[in-house]
């Protein structure tokens, strides 16, 4: 990594390390209550204290003309402080900014706030009814522009904020030729991202009505323009800086605490710093929670024929992004399979919960763990061996995918093949005998596909100074998964430099040429080919420049070791700092830009729903212990399509996390509520996995093709990971598991319950 | 009520006053420029791990007061002259990151480690990092770190016993 000596020594700088003169510290006042009218809020108190500078609540927001201060990614639902009532506990109802933390904190126990309780509703299923409570009393304005790419269906007089169709065949007809159909609904639970390093923003108006933002932010240009937008300022007087992240996976995509801290900063003419502590977090962004049904309709000999998928995203009470997930969802639960007849509802829902957004695998976790449970079952019903069963349906190149589209470049049955070879899969003839302990042996196999953001477009500004000092611009964000290093690699390879050479400054949007987001495992992809061309630019004018100096053409010249020479005669040489000195042009600059295409039609859901698509499958082993409930990886092999690995530890330690994460979803990590409130807000009581966790055998293989592009990776691995568990788990006991996570007590309770081979939904799990 | 209380950090003699409900993560922020690493606040995921008269602790579990009198080493103390220690290097070779936000205190409970157990096999090294959280995942190639910083340990004295 290109500052991997930062990162040992401590030298790193996160957004929390840094400071402005006169910078003041922020707290947040948050509603206790899921649902409430705000009637009074007194802050007097508050604002005498010494040493408070500002103290903002909705009658600044409101009477000020120069704040907007509702926003959002893709629905503008939500307000930087509860306007008119609050929609969840830990809703933010007002901000201090203060000399020092503890001034800030005592401000807001002196605020006083008086509310209303309204009925509140906490399920999505129920949410979606028409007689729920209703979250938001008006259908909000639709954002369009770089964050949504579809048409927002709401149902008018429910909570349903988008509903996307995908509709393919005739389903009713499917079903009636099948053989066989069976159903199940699964759940999946809020799960927390967990980064490292908290949510933090440095906020400050400058000379001539300037905002200037730090930010550790996964999208700084959708930043840029959301709080430009908000202050009314052009975009290019709203200035994002983006230092490294310390951890993400989505929870700091699109806007997040940078409302609140602008706004603040803005109330008190003065630089304000916020960092959120742990039990924040979890009330700021979280994964969306969803119940699927799934109806398969199959054939004695195996053939899939109809799909039927209904799926319910809780949002939370903001929308955020789930409109997103909810499609993306919404398509990938048709799963990697050949299916005629296809219908797939998917509905975004608001609940009283706080808002669920971004999480690494973006919705394919949810629908792989009810995907391919299903596809087990169905197997299982039909005889089948579930490995056969799934090369059976799989896609192939050429295909036609349930959008439409056709397919290419994909290796599912590869990645497929490679899982089940790893843990030795013997199908139907896996011998189930307890181990000497007594533990159940199972194993289980699972294969996904997941999109990528499409459209959406990247752009790259590569420079060579008059030193020989080569710097590349790219807005693509360092979260921890090496993309500026496999960046600089990509423009190394065409300049003939050590990668090390290259400066990769930080991301400031005044500065870095535009880029859509880092997300959706696209930057190595999309911006690495903005990168690669903006290289081939540069390189061509160095070429050109150097060609008559070495009395040759450009095309006998070659780039190595930092030098231009002929290929034919390597002593006819000049360095790259003769070359752009002897061009007389000052800096030298290559530009390069790509987009990828595509994009589904609202009404039917169908077109091109990604330019790539990401595979990956898994094969796990697990014992499981009758006695206490416990569940034991034994062993744990993901298969990856890499195309071409450009920094191989990077996709290694990439494709490693992403199955520790998955783990962590398969086994214990579960957001909890009751009444609306997280119940354990902290990392003793939500676990993430340790090195304890990590089991016997792990392993991966990363697949590539000669001449293949390289594709991004990081999150690939991860939504195979719950889903294999899941089929390990019911292989092991005979029994299936529905709902996420599979705790020791779900398991000792299906192990208990009659054989109906059903040991699923829990009724109101707290 | 402050305490006043003198303690060593990184090789720096610090006389200060301290809030006593305040914590050795507070005052090595406030008193002496470290970088403030905090993700849990409960002594639950090693992030705030410093060295304590050599053995690691979490700083936000240590109540300032009671540091009087210690030698704390934080991760800015470990390079001596820009050159970087055994365990620093052996954990760049290895890549045993990835945000790099939890491999202060990674670094440092490993070298607790091995000042304690200089030759710790795999399960040794998971039972006593079980307490540094990785959010990332990088714990494969912090395994590999640690074996590797512990082989060159091992050689480094077998040279400074040859001469």
């Amino acid at each position: 990594m290109i500052d991997d000596r930062q990162r040992v020594t401590g030298q790193i700088s996160y957004v929390q390390d840094l400071a402005l003169p006169s910078m003041l510290i922020g707290k947040i006042l948050r509603s206790p209550y899921p649902h409430a009218r705000l009637l009074r809020i007194e802050t007097r108190a508050a604002e005498a204290l010494r040493g408070v500078a500002a103290v903002l609540t909705r009658n600044d927001l409101l009477n000020s003309p120069h704040i907007d201060p509702i926003y959002g990614p893709q629905i503008k639902d939500q307000p930087v402080l509860a306007l008119d009532r609050v929609r969840f506990v830990g809703e933010p109802v007002a901000a201090v900014a203060a000399e020092d933390a503890e001034t800030a904190a005592l401000a807001l126990q002196s605020i006083e706030v008086d509310y209303e309780e309204l009925p509140a509703v906490f399920d999505p299923v129920r949410a979606a009814e028409e007689k729920a409570p209703h979250v938001h009393e008006i259908l909000h304005q639709v954002r369009l522009g770089t964050s949504a790419y579809f048409g927002l269906r709401p149902v008018a007089g429910t909570n349903i904020c988008h509903h996307y169709r995908l509709r393919q065949g005739d389903l009713e007809e499917g079903f009636a030729r099948a053989d066989l159909v069976v159903e199940a609904t699964f759940r999946t639970p809020a799960a927390q991202h967990v980064a490292m390093e908290p949510h933090a923003v440095l906020a400050a108006f400058q000379e001539g009505g300037k905002l200037l933002v730090y930010s550790p932010t996964q999208s700084p240009f959708n930043l840029r323009d959301l709080l430009a937008e908000m202050f009314h300022l052009p975009p290019d007087r709203v200035q994002v800086l983006v230092p490294t992240l310390g951890g993400s996976y989505g929870c700091k995509l699109f806007p997040r605490v940078e409302p609140i801290a602008a706004a603040l900063a803005w109330q008190a003419g003065r630089p304000v710093k916020i960092v959120l502590d742990r039990p924040e977090e979890f009330v700021t962004l979280n994964r969306h929670p969803a119940v699927i049904t799934i109806r398969l309709g199959v054939t004695h000999a195996g053939s899939i024929l109809a799909k039927k998928v209904t799926a319910y995203w809780d949002t939370g009470a903001y929308a955020d992004c789930g409109p997103g997930v909810a499609q993306k969802g919404g398509f990938s639960s048709v799963g990697p399979y050949r299916i005629p007849h296809v219908q797939v509802d998917s509905y975004c829902v608001y609940t009283n919960l706080p808002p669920n957004g971004a999480y690494r695998g973006y919705a394919v976790t949810q629908v792989a763990w009810a995907s391919e449970a299903m596809m087990d079952e169905a197997a299982l019903a039909l005889g089948l061996d579930p490995l056969e069963f799934r090369l059976k349906n799989i896609l192939r190149d050429g295909d036609q995918f349930a959008t439409g589209e056709i397919l290419r470049d994909v290796h599912f049955e590869e990645c497929l093949k490679t899982a089940a070879r790893q843990i030795d899969w013997q199908g139907t003839g896996f011998e189930r005998t307890a181990t000497a302990e007594g533990r159940l042996r199972g194993k289980g196999l699972s294969v996904i596909l997941k999109g990528m953001t499409t459209p959406s477009r990247s752009e790259a500004l590569i420079e060579i100074d008059e030193e020989g000092v080569v710097t590349l611009h790219t807005a693509s964000v360092e979260i921890g998964q090496g993309v500026r290093t496999a960046l600089s690699q990509i423009a190394a390879l065409f300049l003939g430099l050590p990668y090390a050479s290259i400066r990769v400054p930080d991301v400031d949007t005044s500065l870095t040429p535009f880029d859509t987001r880092t997300s959706s495992s696209r930057s190595t992809d999309i911006m690495g080919r903005a990168v690669g061309l903006a290289a081939q630019d540069l390189r061509r004018q160095l070429l050109e420049i150097a060609a008559p100096r070495l009395k040759a053409s450009p095309q006998d010249l070659t780039l190595a070791g930092g030098l231009i020479h002929v290929v034919e005669a390597p002593a006819r040489r000049l360095s790259l700092q003769e070359v752009v000195r002897q061009a007389g042009r000052g800096t030298l600059k290559g530009r390069g830009e790509f987009a990828n295409t595509g994009g589904l039609d609202p009404e039917t859901g169908r077109g091109i729903a990604s330019s790539y698509w990401h595979q990956s499958a898994a094969g796990v082993e697990v014992e499981v212990d009758p006695e206490t409930g416990q569940v034991w990886i034994v062993g744990c092999h993901a298969a990856v399509n890499a195309g071409r690995v450009v920094n191989r530890i990077a996709a290694e330690l990439q494709t490693e996390g992403c199955i520790v994460m998955g783990l962590g979803s398969a086994l214990f990590e579960e957001v909890c509520f009751d009444a609306g409130q997280v119940i354990n807000p902290n990392l003793s009581d939500y676990m993430i996995p340790s090195f304890l966790d990590i089991p016997p055998k792990l392993g991966f293989t990363l697949l590539e093709q000669p001449g293949a592009h390289p594709h991004g990776l990081g999150e690939t691995a991860l939504p195979v990971i719950p889903a294999a568990v899941g089929n390990a788990v019911a292989d092991a006991m005979g029994v299936r598991i529905r709902d996420l996570p599979i705790t020791p007590e779900k398991v000792l309770r299906a192990l208990k319950a009659p054989p109906t081979g059903e040991a699923g939904a829990e009724e109101e799990e707290p | 009520m402050k305490h006043a209380i003198s303690l060593r950090v990184n090789g720096i003699l610090q006389r200060l006053e301290v809030e006593p409900h305040h914590s050795l993560l507070d005052v090595l922020e406030r008193h002496c420029g470290v970088r403030r690493r905090e993700t849990c606040g409960i002594g639950m995921c090693g992030t705030c791990t410093v060295l304590v008269d050599g053995k690691a602790m979490s700083s936000c579990l240590v109540l300032a007061p009671l540091a009087g009198g210690t030698e704390v080493l934080t991760i800015e103390g470990l390079a001596r002259n820009g050159r970087l220690d055994i365990v620093q290097e052996a954990f760049i070779d290895e890549m045993g990151f990835q945000c790099g936000y939890c491999t202060p205190g990674m670094v440092l409970a490993a070298h607790s480690l091995l000042r304690e157990s200089p030759a710790p096999t795999t399960e040794e090294i998971r039972h006593y990092l079980a307490g540094n959280l990785c959010r990332c995942g990088s714990y494969e190639k912090i395994l590999a770190a640690v074996h590797t910083a512990a082989r060159r340990l091992a050689a480094q004295s077998t040279e400074v016993k040859k001469k």
